[in-house]
């Protein structure tokens, strides 16, 4: 179904112009990925002529992942990732059923709480963070990260879920309870498979954001418990960039997202439309 | 009756099972840092005064009277927010505008066009700082093929400014398009029809029949992308760290070298919560005037 239409142009010049253009867009979008892909692939002295040069390697993605501390920052970031998607979606996905059935003053304070904390910025809460990781002594250890990455994303995944619930009919329910079921038998039998697209595109969304993150895992974290962001972003940093081993682990750390663009799209479009 | 009043007991303790977790995490990792944070920001909180003496008001003075702060920090914050908002939103609207119909390759295209959002911004960040590389990067390479002198792109503020500016448009592109196609595809179709059979041509719909019918959600975009710009860290951090001699410092940044460079956290509490302060006004403002613009327009 069409409805742009090419009312100016004729229709053969219109259509061409409109094929020039989207893909010239869509090569602008996916430009620094390619170019990122094809630098890892070349050898270290050919980095500095991407462009030139026909030699490809693999080497740089072995020599890379040799490095003991690039190893465990992919483990760890792996690893935080899955648990804190896991926690996080099990504590949002009841938090966001009772923001979507419940109506009453517990709803409305617990979703303008959840509106007040979503506008305020990682900065202010994360230094404190610190402190408080500190004094608990479980700075820098897989726990002093987990369990800030589950508090992250509860205002706003909470809304994305109730946002699910809202489009799901709560008639199935009421039979459920004439048929004598209890409140947590409703839910569990009834509304929550019913919301199992929901959560896969919120999974996917949420084990993304948590890889992906980078503030949170630059306070919080040290030596003991290297992450990917933080290590890539000091490679940055440091004299004399490797550029091939750069790119090669900045291709490795895409590696998730490429694979979810191409295979599981739909999902990811579904949990961005709230 | 007694029966009835159990029920609504029951129901009452299931909605507060419901989001306890939640509420607990919530109270835990955010409530009570901010008040940690509150407290550090009216003492003096530094490595060398293990007394922590209650300073009053102080900490805020010093941050609102730092000219870093006014002068650089602030408008810095709100011009790559609205720069950020601005591109994002001009792009996302041209390119749903043109997704929104059906052509071959339209799924490779999306795929492409998707791909910014999934991609870890200080990603995004090292392949920008790689592309504009002085010496060795395509984009310099691209000008000397065309005759022109290399730019040291990341040397001058305005420059490295707009390469920030730049790379939080393509990363936030793909999020703008994805909500604005999904509101034109469930856009009534009756309008369209009817302006098109009066002889309207392809412009004068989308300006005087789709813009308006969109306003609704280009206004959330507005008010979440300019909430999320506000606060953005990760990729100043990695491409410029807020240099040249501190000129493309935003807000996050301020407080975190404030806390974590200079190891002032009663500074970087303080720079913190008149950032929180600032968003807070300037995201009421905007939900506001946003809302009442659509009102109007209807």
């Amino acid at each position: 179904m069409s409805r742009g239409g090419s009312g100016v142009l004729a229709p053969g010049w219109g259509r061409a112009f409109f094929g020039l253009a989207i893909t010239a867009i869509t090569l602008l979008m996916i430009f620094p990925v390619a170019w990122m892909v094809l630098t890892a692939f070349r050898p270290a002295s050919g980095v500095f002529y991407v462009h030139r040069g026909i030699e490809f390697t693999l080497g740089n993605f072995a020599e890379a992942l040799a490095k003991p501390e690039m190893q465990a920052s992919f483990v760890n970031s792996g690893v935080i990732a899955t648990l804190a998607t896991v926690f996080s979606l099990a504590v949002t996905i009841t938090s966001g059923y009772m923001l979507s059935r419940f109506r009453g003053a517990a709803s409305s304070v617990w979703f303008g709480l959840i509106y007040l904390f979503r506008c305020i910025p990682y900065i202010t809460w994360v230094i404190p963070l610190y402190l408080l990781t500190q004094w608990m002594g479980i700075l820098d250890t897989y726990l002093g990260l987990l369990l800030p990455h589950i508090s992250i994303h509860i205002c706003f995944f909470s809304w994305i879920m109730k946002g699910f619930f809202d489009g799901i009919s709560p008639e199935m329910e009421y039979a459920a309870y004439i048929d004598g079921c209890s409140h947590w038998g409703a839910f569990f039998r009834v509304a929550l498979p019913l919301a199992v697209p929901g959560i896969v595109a919120l999974f996917i969304l949420s084990w993304l954001y948590t890889w992906n993150e980078f503030l949170f895992a630059l306070i919080l974290t040290g030596s003991r418990t290297p992450m990917l962001t933080v290590r890539m972003a000091q490679f940055v940093n440091e004299t004399g960039i490797e550029w091939h081993l750069m790119a090669a682990t900045a291709v490795m750390a895409i590696g998730p997202a490429l694979v979810v663009t191409i295979f599981a799209q739909e999902y990811v479009v579904k949990g961005l439309r709230l | 009756m007694k029966g009835s009043r159990r029920r609504f007991g029951a129901r009452e303790r299931f909605m507060l099972v419901l989001i306890l977790p939640a509420f607990a995490i919530l109270v835990a990792f955010q409530i009570v840092p901010i008040l940690i944070g509150a407290n550090a920001s009216f003492r003096s909180w530094s490595l060398f005064d293990p007394q922590k003496t209650f300073v009053g008001l102080a900490n805020y003075r010093r941050i609102l009277a730092d000219p870093i702060f006014y002068g650089t920090v602030l408008p810095n914050t709100l011009v790559f927010m609205v720069g950020s908002v601005t591109g994002g939103l001009v792009a996302g609207l041209g390119l749903a505008t043109m997704l929104n119909r059906k052509f071959p390759g339209a799924r490779l295209v999306r795929v492409g066009i998707l791909l910014p959002l999934m991609v870890p911004p200080v990603v995004a960040a090292i392949m920008i700082t790689w592309m504009f590389n002085d010496q060795f990067g395509v984009v310099n390479a691209l000008l000397g093929t065309l005759g022109l002198e290399p730019v040291p792109w990341l040397v001058y503020r305005w420059t490295s400014f707009a390469i920030v500016v730049m790379t939080d448009v393509w990363l936030w592109t793909p999020w703008f398009t994805v909500l604005i196609l999904a509101a034109l595809q469930s856009l009534p179709l009756e309008p369209h029809e009817a302006a098109r059979i009066d002889g309207a041509g392809p412009w004068q719909v989308f300006r005087n029949i789709t813009l308006p019918l969109l306003r609704p959600v280009l206004m959330v975009c507005i008010v979440v992308r300019a909430i999320d710009a506000f606060r953005v860290f990760d990729i100043v951090w990695t491409i410029t760290k807020g240099g040249p001699a501190r000129s493309t410092e935003v807000f996050s940044i301020y407080a975190y070298k404030q806390a974590f460079v200079y190891l002032n956290f009663d500074l970087g509490t303080a720079a913190s919560l008149i950032g929180a302060a600032i968003i807070m006004v300037v995201g009421g403002v905007l939900y506001k005037t946003l809302s009442y613009v659509v009102e109007v327009s209807r």
